[in-house]
């Protein structure tokens, strides 16, 4: 259940050693020694965890020849040669292994166990066998392994018959219909138009319609209406900013390393922006996936597209690191798997991560599959220096034009420096004849100080480099002090299969390793982003843990509409935007929300519990389907952190819609705090461009369940907390939208009827009832006379009507999207 | 909940009703998936029954020296100035040279004799209250891993801190008020994943009230205090409660909806509340000086155990308060640990004195710790290098065992020798005393199911009481 990977006081014995064959006889006292010294230390003090009923690392100390086979590491007596006897060097507590691990036994007993091994480790009446098989390594698949679902291909079947089949206009709902028919189930109503605007405007752009495009929307009664707005919004540059912003979940980006040196990643906008056009330009998933793993190694193009695929590298680069790890091959260690980590659950939908210390508990992922990978990412320079504090690596991204100025600008400081330096010299100055007074030192400094700063930014970006190809060797319970036998640099066998790539010294074999991930016939790839474009959508994947197809994932709630999803993402040249389309237009999509079924009414009732229920009640889908899997309704999601701060913004009128660049304010490489980039989140821009700062995370979407971003997060939780409430209540945000939103209600002629008309019309697109006039008529009257009467009337009015706006942005009919 | 819809209206207006959904709630509860689904802070019952109900965890910052406060080496001072006698860590953060004496004199207090040195006067008379673990050790030689693996168990992921997880585990008591608070948090090292839920949802995050650089009387629950005046905010809530229950009645009954609407009365009650329980000026004059507030070097952190007190007292499940990074002395260790620890000693007595005759401490936890020791080995002539290979802490209160002390160092006090204590069993024995088995308590993310100790841990059973 548990992963094993991070470190603790090791258990197991020693590397594996041949044993030797050949065993002198023991002196004569020697079986009395071992008897009177050897044994009593063996019984009491390691058998607990090393004898019949428990062997920790594999080892036992209850035979000789147990002692030789030794565990997962080997050996751990070389009969004659303490010094080489990992049980010796372990007890002398001296290595990374102690044993015991608590506490150190007494000198004369240490000293007894390695007499006892110099003697040749006599044992009087044990037997010698075989040498040992390792118990670790590359095991072989078992049948139940290779056949588990998500490593079989795709496969594409007929969308299945349904008695309802005028419900249906796509393949899409014959798979979801056959199932809620088998059970028993009515798919709900169609939802009204305003609700689907409403749903598919932020489903795609993370926005609400406009007032205008509800109107268009709703005055446009042509048969392909939908299709009209679904088009439009997906070449909306709005569209990447929302599923740009659902990769970087995955890909987990942050504009600082957080963990214990929170640096300033100021580059790292430029993968973020890199993502967002990627989204906008339908961008191929396959094409997608290679130039994050591998940009740099492919060749071809403008100097813009080179630029690009280092960018797209930002990926391997942006995870969060330790950076101030005092052993540098344990920060290497842990920044490949970090790597490695990432990729497994972002792209893959596996945990390879779990294999770092040993063969995957549940996943037919081993660990030499995974120091396979580690090898190819070994190869890859991630970093540029690791000592403390260590530094990534960053390439120049530089246009010819920006390299020349660079260049030029250079040369010029360097005047300025030799001038000033000549001038700091009173032997030349007298040489010179000219009195240099200090004023006039000071006044060159200062210049050459200026001229450095006005330095041109050189544009670099965070990316990785090839370095010489070369395999790492297993490490033995993830310790790099422990190594194991040598890990050819391969791709996760249970689907690559046995033939490994043939990956030489001449390269890391990145971009083979990008180019195997997006082979069309992929099982994981496809699947594995066709369900994320599903649950951004649905809000649940139809496989409900999206970063996780392994064992203890879910398993999919209709298997054949994800293959056939996922065959269609292939066909289509590996369209996201088709697989929008694709989903979108089904009635599936169209789905109300509200799971009551028409028609029940008159229905026999019964009592339960005291409640009057009808009958038909007991195949409700809300009971019998409480999570939705059936999808038999559209689930009701509410707006994710971005979502609610944009659409506040939007509604007050103060969204500024311009796209890319950075906003973070401090230096490359410089501590960020709460404190010194805060400046940044007072912007009025979409929140996809607000500064993700690891540590720091602005606590306006932190609150609303903005995910940590330094672990890949492909489903955000969603929680109703006060402090929410407490966010849409007294916060700088609501202040702010609420007064401007006020403001401009306020702004021009016309009655209070229909300025509240006016606020439903921007907040939710519809006019509102007679009762809601009444009822916000009523409020805003008593909030006026409740007001300090030594305010104007003004200030007392705008007052009100703020606390009106401000209701309307934090009631559910704003919060939630049905 | 006055501003709720009558359950009988919404039996009349929605097709099924309120009590329908909720034997349907009932009905989904029967499966193990939805733990979620409706309240995550509400109170459950530990593992098995326990002495501590909270946490009071005092941290300092930066790495207070063991051989200087509570871990008494007389052959450091014999030995002052040679070399020592065995070899060095493999992996160190700074250099060092030889044997460094403490600058402070230890005595013994208490009916167990416990050793204190000059430093805590103070906490030197409450030493019959604590139980001192001397050979407790982690993993990490650098601030940011030693912090991170203190607060969360790991120093090479992100994961969720302890704080979560007994939030996770118990819930908490006080609905109007955050379950877990952290006062005056530090914002390097790690920062906020030192109090983070990590993968866990944002809930069994801690609040944080202000951070390491705000003065602890002026800090405050996030959006607590805001412009509107509470009449005017109740008008607004009035309005919102009416137009999200229409909502409702023409939509349907929603559990999401519905817990949104009781969030924001609990968020209107929390505005009073927790203002009130951090209001400290109720206090007796005699109960301020107890804390130190009455003199500014030690008002500061004085404010920080006091309304720890008062979060206690009211049910708050886990308080942290962080003396910022203070304790760091590569040099000036004899001005700045003496500085350092005035700031703290009264405070921290105080803290214990009036939990104990509140009858408090008897189910709170309290745990003082830093993130590392320091060498015994001098840096440069007046400090000390880090060592994550012995430190001393020390527990009180909720089912720990009094004036004892665990474990033991070398006789310089580099490492830990004897019943050595490594983090992930400090974690382990916390979780122990508030009723929780650190093997079971589980949150599976990405499909593994995670643990605070991962696969470590082991109750450290001779100091329960």
């Amino acid at each position: 259940m548990l992963c094993l990977r991070s470190l603790a006081p090791l258990i197991a014995v020693g590397f594996f050693s041949p044993v030797p064959a050949l065993r002198a006889a023991p002196p004569p006292d020697a079986a009395g020694f071992f008897e009177k010294k050897v044994r009593p230390i063996l019984a009491e003090r390691c058998l607990v965890c090393h004898g019949p009923d428990k062997q920790k690392g594999g080892l036992r100390l209850d035979s000789r020849a147990a002692v030789l086979a030794g565990g997962e590491r080997g050996a751990a007596v070389v009969p004659g040669k303490p010094e080489e006897s990992s049980l010796v060097r372990a007890v002398r507590h001296g290595d990374e292994l102690k044993m015991p691990p608590k506490d150190k036994l007494p000198d004369a007993e240490i000293a007894a166990l390695a007499e006892w091994v110099r003697l040749g480790a006599p044992w009087p009446d044990s037997q010698v066998q075989a040498n040992p098989t390792p118990k670790t390594g590359d095991r072989p698949f078992t049948p139940e392994e290779k056949a588990f679902w998500a490593f079989q291909p795709v496969r594409r079947s007929d969308p299945p018959r349904v008695k309802a089949a005028a419900w249906c206009r796509t393949p899409i709902d014959h798979f979801v219909l056959a199932k809620l028919e088998a059970a028993g189930f009515t798919p709900a109503l169609e939802a009204d138009k305003l609700t689907l605007l409403r749903r598919v405007t932020f489903d795609l752009t993370g926005l609400l319609p406009t007032p205008g495009e509800v109107d268009a929307f709703l005055a446009d009664t042509s048969p392909n209406a939908w299709e009209k707005v679904v088009d439009q919004l997906l070449a909306s540059p709005a569209y990447g900013e929302k599923w740009g912003r659902r990769w970087l979940d995955v890909a987990r980006y942050a504009d600082s390393n957080g963990m214990d040196e929170n640096l300033a990643h100021a580059n790292a906008w430029r993968y973020r922006d890199w993502v967002i056009r990627s989204f906008n330009g339908d961008m191929p998933y396959d094409r997608f996936v290679r130039e994050q793993i591998a940009g740099d190694l492919i060749p071809g193009g403008t100097d813009r597209d080179r630029a690009d695929r280092l960018t797209a590298t930002g990926f391997l680069v942006v995870g969060p690191k330790m950076l101030a790890e005092d052993d540098p091959v344990k920060m290497r260690m842990d920044i490949i798997d970090e790597q490695v980590d990432t990729i497994g659950q972002a792209v893959l939908g596996l945990t390879l991560g779990c294999a770092r210390c040993h063969d995957h508990k549940f996943d037919p992922v081993r660990t030499a599959d995974y120091y396979g990978l580690a090898g190819i990412f070994y190869s890859t320079k991630t970093m540029r220096s690791y000592g403390v504090v260590a530094q990534w690596h960053e390439r120049s991204v530089a246009t010819p034009e920006q390299a020349a100025a660079l260049a030029a600008h250079e040369k010029v400081v360097a005047a300025a420096k030799a001038v000033a330096a000549a001038r700091q010299r009173p032997a030349l100055d007298a040489v010179a004849g000219a009195a240099v007074g200090t004023a006039d030192r000071t006044r060159l400094q200062n210049q050459v100080a200026k001229l450095e700063k006005a330095r041109p930014p050189a544009a670099e970006t965070m990316a990785v480099e090839d370095d010489k190809g070369q395999n790492v060797r297993v490490h033995l319970r993830g310790n790099h002090l422990t190594l194991g036998a040598e890990a050819p640099r391969r791709f996760p066998r249970i689907i690559a299969g046995d033939a490994p790539p043939s990956l030489g010294a001449d390269r890391s074999g990145r971009l083979e390793f990008a180019e195997w991930v997006t082979r069309p016939d992929h099982p994981l790839t496809p699947r594995v982003m066709a369900n994320r474009i599903w649950a951004g959508h649905f809000g649940a994947g139809l496989v409900r843990s999206p970063d996780n197809f392994g064992r203890l994932g879910e398993r999919p709630t209709h298997p054949e509409l994800l293959d056939w999803l996922a065959d269609e993402f292939v066909r289509a040249k590996w369209s996201v935007k088709h697989l929008h389309r694709v989903i979108v237009n089904s009635a599936v999509y169209r789905m109300s929300s509200s799971a009551e079924r028409g028609g029940r009414s008159a229905e026999s009732r019964t009592t339960i519990f005291g409640l009057s229920v009808p009958r038909s009640a007991f195949r409700d889908p809300r009971l019998l389907d409480p999570e939705n899997k059936l999808l038999s309704h559209f689930n009701r999601r509410r707006l994710d952190a971005e979502e609610v701060r944009d659409a506040m913004l939007a509604t007050a009128g103060l969204l500024d819609r311009t796209a890319g660049g950075t906003l973070l304010t401090v230096g490359n490489r410089q501590y960020v705090t709460v404190h010194r980039n805060y400046e940044g989140y007072a912007s009025t821009r979409r929140s996809v461009y607000l500064p993700v700062v690891r540590s720091a995370v602005f606590d306006v979407l932190q609150t609303l369940d903005f995910p940590d971003p330094s672990v890949p997060n492909g489903q955000r939780p969603t929680t109703t907390v006060p402090t929410q409430a407490l966010l849409m209540l007294n916060s700088a945000l609501a202040d702010q939208t609420a007064g401007a939103f006020a403001k401009s209600l306020l702004a021009p002629g016309g009655d209070d009827a229909g300025r509240v008309r006016e606020a439903y019309r921007r907040a939710y697109g519809r006019a509102p009832t007679t009762l809601e006039v009444e009822k916000v008529t009523a409020y805003l009257e008593k909030s006026e006379r409740a007001a300090d009467p030594k305010s104007s009337p003004e200030v007392r009015r705008l007052k009100a009507w703020r606390g009106f706006c401000r209701v309307l942005l934090a009631s559910n009919e704003f919060v939630f999207v049905e | 909940m006055r501003h709720l819809p009558h359950r009988r209206d919404l039996l009349r207006t929605s097709a099924l009703g309120f009590g329908w959904l909720a034997l349907a709630d009932l009905l989904a509860a029967a499966e193990p998936a939805p733990r979620l689904s409706s309240d995550p802070l509400a109170p459950r019952p530990a593992h098995f029954p326990a002495k501590a109900k909270r946490v009071i965890f005092l941290f300092m910052h930066g790495g207070p020296s063991q051989v200087d406060t509570f871990d008494y080496k007389p052959k450091l001072t014999a030995d002052d100035g040679k070399p020592l006698p065995f070899p060095k860590p493999r992996v160190v953060s700074s250099q060092t040279g030889n044997l460094l004496r403490s600058p402070w004199a230890f005595k013994q207090y208490g009916q167990g004799g416990a050793w204190v040195s000059d430093l805590f006067p103070n906490l030197a008379k409450c030493v019959d209250d604590l139980c001192f673990v001397k050979s407790t050790h982690g993993s990490n030689s650098r601030h940011g891993g030693a912090l991170l693996e203190l607060h969360t168990g790991s120093d090479t992921f992100v994961r969720p801190s302890m704080g979560s997880w007994v939030t996770y585990g118990l819930g908490t008591e006080n609905r109007d008020l955050p379950g877990y608070i952290t006062i005056c948090p530090t914002l390097t090292h790690g920062g906020v994943n030192n109090y983070s839920s990590a993968f866990m949802p944002a809930v069994y995050q801690a609040t944080p009230l202000g951070n390491a650089g705000t003065p602890s009387d002026r800090v405050g629950v996030p959006f607590v205090a805001g412009t509107t005046p509470r009449d005017q905010q109740r008008l607004e809530l009035d309005l919102l409660a009416e137009l999200d229950r229409e909502r409702v009645t023409t939509h349907g009954h929603d559990a999401a909806l519905e817990s949104r609407i009781q969030s924001f009365e609990m968020a209107f009650r929390m505005q009073s509340t927790a203002p009130t329980v951090q209001d400290l000026s109720k206090e007796t004059d005699e109960t301020k000086k107890l804390y130190g507030l009455d003199d500014p070097a030690t008002a500061n952190f004085g404010r920080q155990c006091l309304m720890a007190r008062r979060f206690a007292e009211v049910g708050v499940r886990f308080v942290q308060c962080t003396h910022s990074y203070k304790w760091d002395q590569h040099e000036n260790l004899k001005a700045d640990h003496g500085k350092n620890a005035r700031e703290v000693d009264k405070p921290i007595a105080g803290l214990l004195t009036d939990l104990k005759r509140r009858g408090l401490l008897k189910d709170t936890l309290v745990l003082w710790a830093g993130e590392f020791g320091r060498t015994p080995v001098a840096q440069g002539k007046d400090g000390r290098d880090h060592n994550p290979h012995a430190f001393t802490v020390f527990l009180a209160g909720g089912g720990v065992k009094p004036g004892i002390s665990y474990g033991a160092t070398d006789d310089y006090g580099y490492y830990a020798v004897e019943n050595k204590v490594h983090v992930h069993d400090l974690h382990a024995t916390m979780l122990h005393l508030l009723g929780l088995d650190h093997t079971k308590l589980t949150y599976r993310h990405a499909g593994r199911d995670f643990r605070l100790t991962d696969v470590h841990g082991e109750v450290v059973k001779a100091i329960l009481s």
